[in-house]
């Protein structure tokens, strides 16, 4: 029984359907960076497809980006102005609790971010102009279930390591699949 | 008729280590006082430059949109630094217009008072007079402008 119930839904077939309206176009280049952040800010796992610039190291930007969403859903829960009572600010939130932000966009990108309740974080940086990203991060989290959550010898809480071959169909099936998402934006 | 309305407007100037900042409450359920609000635009002052370090390339101007569940905030930089920020409807249209528009008010009843001294709040009467019509007006009549 999947948690994220609707377009995504996967039979006990070993590839989940693609969301609807996928599969025409041809190699896209909307998608930069893919971050999985676990609920104690380990980066689980971290792809780039397309980055010209890097400002920091891998750890330190790991840790930057971590930062910037923990201080980013405080923010808005803080500010949400439909609640009358809200929590102090900095006060550490639950996953679910108060208003969370599902998207920015500035000039050169698109970070969309989706929060699962057990606290993983998933973040996809796009290209600036595409359209709302929210079902290809349930998407991607569901293939994050499928393939590394219920492989058993994968250790959660350590990032997801390229070693056994049972991972492989996990990253060719990622791989394919947000190209073929976002692309189609 | 559709009618939209957006709940508070945020202007935060920055300059170096001070901060001044006033914003206008249009109808939130959600009351502030003036010490959170300070720290909420203090906060959003950070993340803006964090979110210009964590672009994959050149170039980049901080955030322009934040979507969240139950409002948007848009924000607008004019060159001196200083960010416009309002938070709305979720998908309400014109807002990067409406910024626009508030910024022009700001440099024609504020900043060109003689009497009004930087980094303070803003006190122009003439200021807030026509930011509460510019609000209040069909978004037809923006549109129009």
């Amino acid at each position: 029984m999947q948690f994220f119930s609707g377009s995504t839904s996967t039979e006990s077939s070993l590839l989940p359907a693609a969301p609807p309206g996928t599969g025409a176009g041809g190699p896209g280049n909307n998608a930069h960076m893919l971050y999985i952040f676990n609920r104690a800010g380990v980066c689980l796992l971290y792809r780039e497809w397309n980055r010209p610039l890097r400002t920091l190291d891998p750890q330190q930007d790991h840790k930057l980006m971590f930062g910037l969403l923990f201080s980013l859903r405080s923010f808005t829960a803080k500010i949400d102005p439909t609640t009358a009572e809200k929590g102090n600010l900095g006060v550490p939130l639950l996953p679910g609790q108060g208003c969370s932000f599902y998207s920015f966009k500035t000039n050169t990108y698109q970070l969309n971010f989706m929060e699962t309740p057990s606290g993983i974080k998933l973040i996809l940086i796009t290209h600036s102009r595409t359209g709302d990203q929210r079902e290809a991060l349930k998407y991607i989290y569901n293939l994050y279930v499928e393939y590394v959550v219920k492989n058993p010898l994968y250790v959660p809480g350590t990032p997801i390591q390229y070693v056994h071959s049972a991972f492989l169909n996990y990253y060719s099936v990622l791989k394919r699949v947000l190209l073929l998402i976002v692309s189609d934006n | 008729m559709y009618v939209w309305h957006f709940h508070c407007l945020f202007i935060c100037c920055f300059n170096m280590l001070l901060v001044n900042l006033n914003w206008k409450d249009y109808g939130s359920a959600g009351r502030m006082d003036t010490n959170d609000s300070l720290r909420l635009a203090s906060l959003w002052h950070s993340m803006h430059a964090i979110s210009q370090q964590l672009s994959p390339t050149t170039g980049c101007n901080g955030i322009d949109l934040l979507r969240a569940d139950t409002f948007d905030l848009h924000c607008f930089q004019s060159l001196t630094g200083t960010k416009f920020f309002v938070i709305c409807e979720p998908s309400a249209p014109y807002m990067e217009l409406l910024l626009k528009v508030i910024y022009e008010l700001y440099t024609d009843y504020v900043l060109k008072n003689p009497f009004y001294e930087m980094e303070m709040p803003i006190r122009c009467e003439l200021f807030d007079l026509n930011l509460s019509q510019v609000v209040q007006k069909d978004r037809v009549a923006l549109l129009a402008r």
